[in-house]
């Protein structure tokens, strides 16, 4: 019994980060009107900067490229460290604030998660290239030696973050609730107009919550991470407890944020325990405590979902994404053409970098269904993408199933497993979606992926070559050449899945769907039905996407768990989004800027990439979303238009009225 | 025209602003004298709520200048902010109140230093007072009328232009507000106001401008506008009778 209890305590350490962090979520919300998914990552840099500085003497500055390192001295007293970090950090807030939040404030929800996704996969970037991949573990900063406690030896630092936790929930519930600043916080997250007329500077009041929260955050990841250490692949998910208990204080109670993650992070200990059990299921031992974190949104949002504050957003998204008109077949002919001559004339590694880039459209092409016909959000296309490519080893390897059923089993499996996700985000949408999409991404990830007797572990999943009516269609040929036969495989399949969502497009299907991307209301009105459209469009998606993923199983012949991380479907959303997630092209554009895929096996022959393609996609991906926010293809297409209209409009001048209606 | 050049107040000259292309203001001239009450009329679309959403710079100017006292508001991209500070607010249209904060904290929210206390507001919507802890939401139009009013009042201004006063508002409210109004101005308050009644509002106000198609058509006092009742009824109709004709 008494080691139970002793879990139970122990789990404040790593409840306490996520208290930290969904405080400073709520703050965000309501100060600057967004779901900050690159928060953890912020609070991650900010922990390596401090434990660095310790160790080392180094002022780590966040950035690539340029000198980033400074030695300070050879022994820098912590508070003098932990200042300097949180100074450093402040300052960060402060650039992201005004170079991507401020902006952004009154764009679609789709522009900000992808930005916010954007800040997180740069932040991750940055760590990894100053700081490498490896976990570490700081010395501790609190008093680490045990306390008896109703007959338990409970180390000390667990009493000191739980004090923390409520004297930082209690102090930020004061400053909102009876100083000017947090009054007229509040006063400037409902209506900026109102604020400005009452002599409220919204961009001030946004620009001290910005800091607040992250200057917050940061302290408690750097009084934390003792504890739960720093492992870059792993600190920045803190984030998905810390939203799951953010939406437990319905994103705007800090008082129950905070509560939330302490609770959440004391159960996941308490399961660590329960899963050292004989009778515990051996499936589950490894990724159970993941999916607290989902289950708990899951309710939260099916509970409450309808009522949550939607700030900035009520009565539907104020800026969609522009939808271009029905597109007509001579694009995508012409992306397909470019495709084919592309496979056939080049070789080795660059005809491998054309399969993927055709493999890559596919994926793509399921974003352009999801996001820009239904508009709706999905930061779990990677895992969907991945239960296809595990489920066609399995179907092909294990149970024998022949080539064209293989994949079109697998990727109705993906479709299962995607409308499952989305069932959920059936009454929420925006950003909510985000959430709950991203928590199933990493239950998908650490629940089956990471599932040896699912996925062949180390090893990956074999995946037998294909081959139809007797002619091999593997990727590689006998001299273990990428083949031009898998090549000319994924384009007809790649063509296939063009067809199909050109055509949905123009027909009755592809109008409903973008009537409810409009307005659902209006759509309802209209006598659709709104939730049969949007468990469509998700099955749709996913099925395309399942059909990519297991293309890129049999590219692969052995699938591994990285190829469908909650990174890689990150990854996947920010790419589709530059290249222009409302349109067919801008999924072939996006395909091609993919990792593995062209352009980056063309950079990596002029320059050393490594760890800097995460970064440039990830910047890339944010200053699109602040300054073209439709992506790069219909920035390109109407820079074209408008070339071709102007000659018409400079003879088009506004008439003056009508003399003759003047009195 | 009787407008008290040497009393101090807000002037504008020339203001042109507008949306996209069009121009929606075109050089207008307008002068509110401290302690005076001026009425802005015209049909829809003829440029009021343009004009003063363009004076304090929610919408930015394209020409022309405001001075308030006799001190010049900067550049034409200036905001409210700045408007504010130089001693001008609005009442916007759409009342723009915190509905989610409460009728006292909506008040306390625009409090500059320098300025009427709450209790001075009170004194003129008393019947905010018993309010002072519902959420602003939950108001009905009128007192959210004189919560959006009074907050305005609560940054202090030199002038107040406010913008659709009667909208949505019961007639026994809106008399009770031009009353209030009159009263603010006698303290030395110049007031401009918007207003669709204009025959209603011609009994409270010193002075009226007329806008058609974003120009001055027609200005002069109360009584004045009152004896050109037709001139009046051709700035409000004419565009129309003639498209008719």
């Amino acid at each position: 019994m008494d080691q139970y209890v002793l879990f139970l305590l122990l789990g404040v350490g790593t409840g306490a980060i996520y208290a930290g962090l969904a405080m400073g979520l709520v703050v965000q919300f309501k100060a600057l009107g967004l779901v900050n998914f690159g928060y953890g990552a912020t609070v991650m840099l900010a922990a390596f900067q401090y434990d660095e500085l310790r160790r080392t003497g180094d002022v780590v500055f966040p950035w690539v490229g340029l000198p980033s390192r400074w030695h300070l001295g050879d022994d820098v007293a912590s508070p003098v460290a932990g200042a300097i970090v949180l100074v450093l950090t402040a300052l960060l807030g402060l650039a992201l604030y005004f170079a991507a939040f401020r902006p952004l404030r009154a764009a679609s929800s789709l522009a900000k998660v992808v930005a916010s996704v954007g800040i997180m996969i740069s932040i991750q970037a940055i760590v990894i290239v100053n700081f490498g991949t490896g976990a570490r573990r700081p010395t501790s900063i609190l008093p680490d030696e045990s306390i008896e406690l109703f007959g338990l030896a409970l180390p000390r630092d667990r009493l000191w973050l739980a004090a923390l936790t409520i004297a930082t929930a209690v102090a930020l519930w004061a400053l909102f609730r009876f100083t000017s600043v947090g009054l007229a916080t509040r006063a400037a997250a409902e209506s900026e107009r109102g604020a400005l007329l009452s002599g409220i500077s919204p961009t001030k009041v946004g620009a001290i919550s910005a800091v607040l929260a992250s200057v917050m955050a940061a302290a408690f990841g750097i009084v934390s991470s003792p504890i739960t250490g720093l492992d870059p692949s792993k600190f920045t998910l803190f984030v998905v407890p810390a939203l799951a208990a953010a939406l437990l204080g319905r994103l705007s109670s800090i008082g129950l944020a905070a509560a939330g993650g302490l609770a959440i992070g004391m159960l996941q200990s308490e399961l660590l325990l329960f899963a050292t059990k004989p009778w515990f299921p051996e499936w589950a031992r490894s990724g159970a405590i993941d999916a607290i974190p989902f289950v708990v949104i899951v309710a939260c949002l099916i509970a409450t979902g309808e009522r949550l504050p939607a700030r900035g957003s009520a009565g539907g998204d104020p800026s969609l994404l522009s939808l271009r008109r029905p597109e007509g077949w001579p694009a995508p002919t012409v992306w397909l053409l470019i495709g084919g001559v592309g496979i056939v004339v080049t070789q080795d590694q660059y005809r491998v970098a054309m399969i993927s880039s055709v493999i890559g459209a596919i994926v793509m092409l399921s974003f352009v269904v999801l996001s820009g016909y239904v508009g709706q959000i999905s930061l779990a296309q990677g895992a969907v993408a991945g239960v296809s490519g595990f489920s066609v080893s399995l179907l092909a390897t294990d149970a024998g199933v022949p080539f064209p059923f293989a994949p079109l089993l697998a990727a109705s499996i993906a479709t299962v497993a995607g409308s499952l996700i989305g069932i959920p985000g059936l009454r929420i949408r925006g950003a909510q979606l985000a959430v709950i999409t991203l928590s199933g991404a990493v239950v998908v990830e650490r629940l089956l992926f990471n599932n040896p007797d699912l996925t062949g572990g180390i090893e990956g999943a074999k995946v037998p070559a294909p081959s139809l009516f007797g002619i091999d269609l593997g990727p590689r040929t006998s001299e273990q050449r990428p083949s031009i036969a898998f090549g000319m495989l994924c384009l007809v399949v790649l063509a296939m899945v063009v067809t199909a969502v050109v055509t949905i497009r123009r027909g009755r299907l592809g109008r409903r769907l973008i009537s409810v991307r409009a307005n659902e209301r209006a759509a309802a009105a209209l006598g659709m039905d709104v939730v049969r459209v949007k468990i469509t469009g998700y099955a749709l998606a996913s099925f395309i996407a399942g059909v990519g993923g297991a293309m890129m199983g049999y590219q692969q012949s052995s699938v591994s768990v990285s190829s469908f991380t909650v990174f890689v479907g990150l990854q996947w959303l920010a790419l589709a989004y530059l290249g222009g997630i409302t349109s067919v092209s801008g999924a072939f554009l996006a395909a091609i800027m993919l990792p593995g895929a062209l352009l980056q096996t063309l950079l990596a022959d002029l320059w050393e990439l490594g760890d800097y393609n995460l970064l440039l996609s990830g910047l890339a991906v944010v200053v699109t979303a602040v300054a073209h926010p439709e992506g790069i293809a219909p920035a390109v297409s109407n820079r074209l238009a408008g070339l071709r209209r102007s000659h018409d409009l400079a003879n088009v001048a506004i008439h003056p009225l009508d003399p003759n209606l003047q009195g | 025209m009787s407008a008290p050049s040497d009393n101090l107040g807000m002037s504008v000259t020339g203001l042109v602003a507008g949306y996209g292309r069009a121009d929606a203001v075109r050089g207008i001239d307008l002068v509110v004298g401290r302690g005076e009450v001026v009425g802005l009329f015209g049909a829809n679309g003829a440029g009021k709520s343009t004009t003063l959403n363009a004076i304090v710079g929610a919408i930015p100017r394209r020409a022309g200048s405001v001075t308030v006292d006799g001190v010049e508001l900067g550049g034409p991209k200036v905001g409210p902010l700045a408007a504010g500070r130089l001693g001008l607010a609005l009442v916007p249209e759409d009342r723009c109140l915190f509905s989610q904060l409460t009728v006292a904290e909506n008040l306390r929210v625009a409090a500059s230093s320098t300025v009427r206390a709450t209790d001075q507001v009170l004194q003129c919507f008393p019947a905010l007072k018993p309010l002072l802890r519902r959420r602003a939401g939950l108001l009905s139009g009128g007192e959210q009328q004189m919560l959006s009013i009074g907050r305005a009042l609560m940054t202090g201004p030199e002038v107040l232009l406010i913008d659709e006063l009667s909208m949505g508002l019961a007639p026994i409210i809106v008399r009770q507000l031009l009353a209030t109004i009159r009263q603010l101005a006698a303290d030395g308050l110049g007031v401009v106001i918007v207003e669709q009644h204009v025959h209603l509002a011609l009994r409270y106000v010193d002075r009226g401008y007329v806008l058609r198609r974003g120009e001055v058509v027609l200005q002069g006092t109360a009584a004045e506008l009152t004896g050109q009742r037709h001139q009046l009824d051709e700035a409000y109709l004419g565009a129309a009778m003639r498209g008719s004709a």
